[in-house]
């Protein structure tokens, strides 16, 4: 059986490793991942406390209490994660440059500029309310966000090479330089993006307050891209998710983040449909993985943690007991690396079967009904429980789907661990072996 | 002082090793400093590290890291998954001297 675990790990390193690793490795696909983690994360998170405070569980007597304050709790929601678009849109063009070794601040601010003007109509703006721009500037048009953050990004990077730079002489101060040279593509991109979103503004639509509107490159996009959105938050378009992300770790490649990059923009926008208030019933949304697939880590490990702490095998143990701690907090690296999980042909079975399963049981479930869907973003960290409490906006059941799964998670894994523990528990005691017949050769000798 | 690098996802997982590094190295009496970026942000700070090293989740970015890294003259190298695994901060440590051959304990790198 060794042996056979031997081969088959080095077939996958050879032709699955590469390919996945070319995805992952995607310049852009890293600096839309950073972007999210380090400038909306945060955003994201703060600004759901808000939105939670301002949306209490039904508890009778609470929402009474909070009703008349709703509107001024929202504040701090609405312009943290309400607009982080914005943020996004200077998050991507920032990391991207950082790839790509260039200054990275110029092209954030003229992301965000970019952005703002694509999302204006062009006429009259003194006279425009916040509140008819504020739904655009949010979650619904990351992807706006992302690809203006990209091409700022790009078209600085080319013209600083090309012959449209205006060049100083040597002994002019660098800063000096820099704002010369970030002119013309500066003037370039807002003549491009001004001049498309006034193309794209002479339009009009009927909203739906029934009033002409006038058209705006984000509404364009929103509306081209809804169709994705509503075939993103299918039971396929989920599993496909959970498969890719199951079969980048089971090469030791941080799968929820590649897949986060590809997925966030569509999560986010379905997420957004369900927020408290809304009508809303989109179940592939971020806590949907983050929440109530990944139990004690992407591949819904708590329970190996578990088995590992009482394994005959030494290995195991020390697995085991480093696991612990970061396992209540959904942090997993110690058992993919270590079991390990990743390129171990036999546990790689388990490790996709386990979560594809826990997301068919989930999606049915809400689906059905039976949990509330998830309304809100936390920090992958909390808890499990407590997590599902939460993320379902104060649903006990979300609680109990979480459980429900670990169970499941825990019934599925224990064949393959004991067969793993045979494997690892042979290899120790051959590991031992031969300073016991060394000892018996001596005792002979003498 | 020995300055290393490590090159990671998300930070979330390795700054447990990198505790368990520093107390390896105050064990040893060698000063270290120990810093965890992601894949874009280390770019920009590979001057000022003496080794850089991989997390095993983002061994797919080992060509890039390695090259970039031999650019500006430092050692490399990929941490061993089982260490990174059992937060074994004093294996990774030894890692780190084999890869410096003029640091001893106590003694200054390069």
């Amino acid at each position: 059986m060794s042996v056979m675990i031997e081969r088959s790990s080095a077939w996958f390193e050879r032709y699955l490793v590469p390919p996945l690793g070319a995805l992952a490795s995607s310049v852009y696909l890293q600096a839309v991942r950073d972007a999210f983690i380090i400038f909306t994360l945060p955003l994201i998170l703060a600004g759901s406390v808000f939105l939670v405070v301002a949306n209490p569980p039904p508890i009778p007597g609470l929402q009474a209490l909070i009703a008349p304050y709703q509107s001024a709790i929202l504040v701090p929601f609405q312009l943290s994660f309400g607009i982080m678009a914005l943020f996004l849109s200077f998050g991507v063009a920032y990391s991207l440059a950082q790839y790509r070794r260039t200054e990275p601040v110029q092209p954030g601010i003229l992301a965000m500029v970019l952005f703002l003007v694509a999302t204006m109509p062009v006429r009259d703006i003194t006279t425009l309310t916040l509140g008819e721009i504020l739904p655009f500037l949010g979650g619904q048009v990351l992807l706006v966000a992302i690809v203006i953050g990209i091409l700022t990004t790009e078209v600085m990077r080319w013209f600083r090479g090309s012959r449209f730079t205006i060049r100083l002489p040597k002994n002019v101060p660098p800063n000096v330089t820099r704002a010369f040279e970030a002119l013309v593509p500066t003037l370039f991109l807002l003549t491009l993006v001004w001049a498309l979103e006034w193309f794209v503004s002479s339009y009009t639509y009927l909203g739906m307050d029934h009033q002409v509107h006038q058209l705006t490159l984000p509404i364009l996009l929103t509306r081209a891209i809804q169709p994705l959105v509503v075939l993103q938050n299918s039971y396929p378009a989920a599993l496909l998710e959970i498969i890719l992300m199951m079969l980048l770790w089971s090469v030791g490649i941080h799968g929820m983040n590649v897949v986060t990059a590809i997925a966030l923009p569509f999560w986010v926008s379905t997420l957004a449909g369900n927020a408290p208030g809304g009508s809303g019933h989109g179940i592939v949304t971020e806590p949907f993985f983050h929440i109530f697939a990944h139990l004690g880590g992407s591949g819904a490990t708590w329970p190996l943690v578990i088995y590992m702490l009482r394994s005959r095998s030494a290995q195991l143990r020390t697995v085991g007991k480093v696991a612990l701690g970061p396992a209540i907090f959904n942090i997993n690296e110690p058992v993919t690396f270590g079991v390990p999980m990743a390129l171990n042909p036999l546990m790689m079975i388990p490790f996709v079967l386990v979560p594809v399963t826990i997301v068919t049981i989930n999606y049915s479930v809400f689906a059905l009904g039976l949990v509330h869907v998830p309304v809100i973003m936390q920090p992958f960290t909390v808890p499990l429980g407590i997590s599902g409490f939460f993320a379902t906006g104060g649903d006990f059941r979300g609680s109990l789907l979480q459980f429900f799964d670990l169970a499941v998670s825990a019934v599925l894994y224990y064949p393959f661990f004991k067969a793993w523990e045979r494997v690892l528990v042979a290899r120790e005691e051959a590991a031992a072996q031969p300073e016991e017949s060394q000892v018996q050769v001596r005792v002979q000798a003498r | 002082m020995i300055r290393v690098l490590i090159v990671c996802s998300w930070g979330m997982s390795t700054s447990l090793l990198v505790d368990s590094m520093q107390e390896a190295a105050a064990e040893r009496n060698c000063e270290l400093s120990v810093e965890a970026l992601s894949a874009g942000e280390y770019v920009a700070r590979v001057d000022e590290c003496d080794v850089v090293l991989i997390a095993p989740q983002i061994r797919h970015l080992r060509k890039s890291i390695e090259k970039l890294a031999a650019a500006a003259g430092k050692p490399v190298a990929l941490i061993e998954p089982f260490y990174y695994a059992t937060m074994n901060g004093r294996a990774v440590l030894e890692q780190v001297l084999r890869l410096l051959p003029g640091a001893q304990e106590g003694k200054p790198a390069i």
